[in-house]
């Protein structure tokens, strides 16, 4: 792995485990109901400060805490037009998939590509530390697996053209 | 518009179908394919020996050499496929550009009869083909024609058009790239800088040299703008005379023709490769949660489990003489077990009956009246 990758990921892994200290907190505004102050934002008391991390200007981290949920949102890097299209073709077809992951967002935030939505009860349900080597492998596994797919493509392409040609000869 | 198999199945499905009739068959199908290719197969029960089928297929919409049908060269390629069982028919019926009279009683009997009968279903393929051979016949010759070096557009399909354009020592064949989704161009894109790379190196020096263009070349500068418009760019191959000998004329032909064809079959096939994968990694993502998950229940279950011997332990502390009790009964059955190791059924009641000391009757005593 890169150093400025393994920095960039121990950063965010340091973050998470900081913030992620939910506790179960009713709504403040309607009884009888349980937001995730994150999303709802109805409570200015209840917010911390969004943390930003930036590994570069294409790639970075947004995590906002809130006392019952934590929303992460991810800006994978997209090099060039095939890097593009593959990681929103990769990460909507995760969203779209999203009941599978529990704790993946169905829209990303506005500005990132894909986006986490932590409650209390998936903290409850879930270990902590199993959480955020989830968020921090799957962080991993989205730039190699992009990065392959491009390779894959570009590979095929090549074989496809090299039989292309065979055919003049 | 061209196909990689030069045969049309479904035509050639009917022919066989014809040819292998006991009876007499009533025919008279319209067959369209590629939405622009039609064949027409007529058979009438009162004259079995004589079926007709009639081709329209798109032609050259603006090229002077086949503006009045089927050139020469065409039906003589046409004749040159076709075995002595195949007539053409002249003029063609209304509508079409060529009709043939086919005379099932002199196709050979046996296997060849098969590959007559492909033969005549890949007529299309041969005038489709043969229109692109005529032009790249004549790449060396001097012909200094007023056609010299002005596009010529070959609409075989509405939304494919391609040129080709007449030089010196050599024929450029462009392609405009037109596709629907932006996913596709960024593929093709792809695929067509490969093709420049694979074409530029050594070994395939032989190979038409092969460029990508996001903006038309010159030769089609003066072309309407529509067509000129791509998002895919525009593909040239210059092909030269070593490219059209022999042989090699009808592939070279035929790969042309192809060519859309050829990319957006792997612009699908790209996709659903794509496709494959992510979700291959999804199952593999969503496994590693998973896992968690089967983890933590187990640690849970484990907890739970501890939980209730520990809490269990303390109830049954509580209860001192029933403890005590059942201690006793567990030691006394333990020695039981210890005594009698081996059971036999039955000897415990032989036992009673013939090995117990039998109770002697006091003087003092009495009996009990029954």
């Amino acid at each position: 792995m890169a150093t400025s990758l393994r920095l960039y990921l121990t950063c965010i892994r340091n973050t998470l485990e900081a913030s992620l200290c939910l506790q179960n907190f009713p709504c403040q505004e309607v009884e009888r109901h349980n937001k995730p102050e994150v999303e709802m934002k109805t409570s200015p008391e209840l917010l911390l400060n969004s943390i930003l991390i930036c590994r570069n200007e294409a790639e970075k981290c947004l995590i906002e805490t809130s006392i019952n949920s934590l929303r992460i949102s991810l800006k994978v890097k997209q090099a060039d037009e095939l890097e593009n299209i593959l990681t929103k073709k990769f990460l909507r077809f995760l969203s779209m998939r999203a009941e599978a992951f529990q704790v993946l967002r169905r829209k990303p935030v506005q500005g990132y590509d894909i986006s986490f939505l932590i409650t209390n009860f998936h903290c409850e349900e879930m270990q902590k530390r199993k959480l955020i080597d989830f968020i921090v492998q799957f962080m991993e596994d989205i730039e190699k697996e992009i990065s392959e797919l491009k390779m894959s493509v570009n590979t095929r392409g090549r074989l496809v053209a090299t039989e292309f040609l065979k055919q003049f000869i | 518009m061209a196909c990689f198999d030069r045969v049309s199945p479904a035509l050639r499905e009917i022919l066989l179908k014809l040819y292998r009739a006991e009876k007499p068959v009533e025919i008279d199908h319209h067959l369209y394919e590629f939405g622009s290719v039609e064949y027409h197969v007529q058979s009438s029960a009162a004259d079995p020996q004589h079926n007709y089928l009639s081709i329209s297929t798109p032609l050259l919409s603006q090229g002077a050499l086949l503006s009045y049908g089927l050139s020469s060269y065409t039906m003589q390629m046409v004749k040159q496929v076709c075995s002595d069982a195949v007539e053409i028919v002249e003029p063609a019926k209304e509508g079409y550009q060529l009709t043939l009279k086919l005379n099932f009683a002199k196709v050979p009997i046996g296997k060849d009869s098969e590959k007559v009968i492909t033969q005549i279903s890949s007529v299309q393929a041969v005038i489709l083909s043969s229109q692109l051979k005529e032009m790249l016949r004549n790449v060396n010759s001097q012909d200094t024609s007023q056609g010299m070096n002005k596009p010529i557009k070959l609409v075989y399909h509405p939304r494919e058009p391609f040129y080709v354009i007449r030089q010196p020592q050599k024929i450029t064949a462009v392609f405009p790239m037109r596709f629907r989704e932006h996913s596709d161009v960024i593929i093709a894109t792809a695929f067509f800088q490969e093709l420049m790379d694979v074409g530029s190196s050594e070994k395939w020096a032989k190979a038409p040299p092969c460029t990508w263009s996001p903006i038309p070349p010159p030769e089609l500068r003066g072309e309407p703008l529509e067509d000129l418009s791509t998002n895919g760019g525009f593909v040239c191959f210059d092909i030269s005379s070593h490219h059209v000998e022999g042989k090699k004329l009808d592939k070279t032909v035929w790969s042309l023709l192809n060519f859309y064809a050829y990319v957006k079959n792997h612009v699908k096939c790209t996709r659903g490769f794509i496709q494959r994968r992510m979700q291959k990694r999804l199952e593999s993502l969503v496994e590693v949660l998973h896992e968690e998950k089967l983890q933590e229940n187990g640690n849970v279950k484990k907890v739970k489990a501890h939980a209730e011997s520990r809490y269990g332990g303390k109830l049954v502390s509580l209860s001192k003489p029933k403890n005590f009790k059942r201690r006793c009964r567990d030691l006394t059955r333990k020695i039981m077990q210890i005594r009698f190791r081996i059971k036999i059924h039955g000897f415990r009641h032989f036992r009673r009956r013939w090995l117990t000391i039998p109770k002697f009757s006091s003087p003092l005593g009495y009996t009990k009246l029954q």
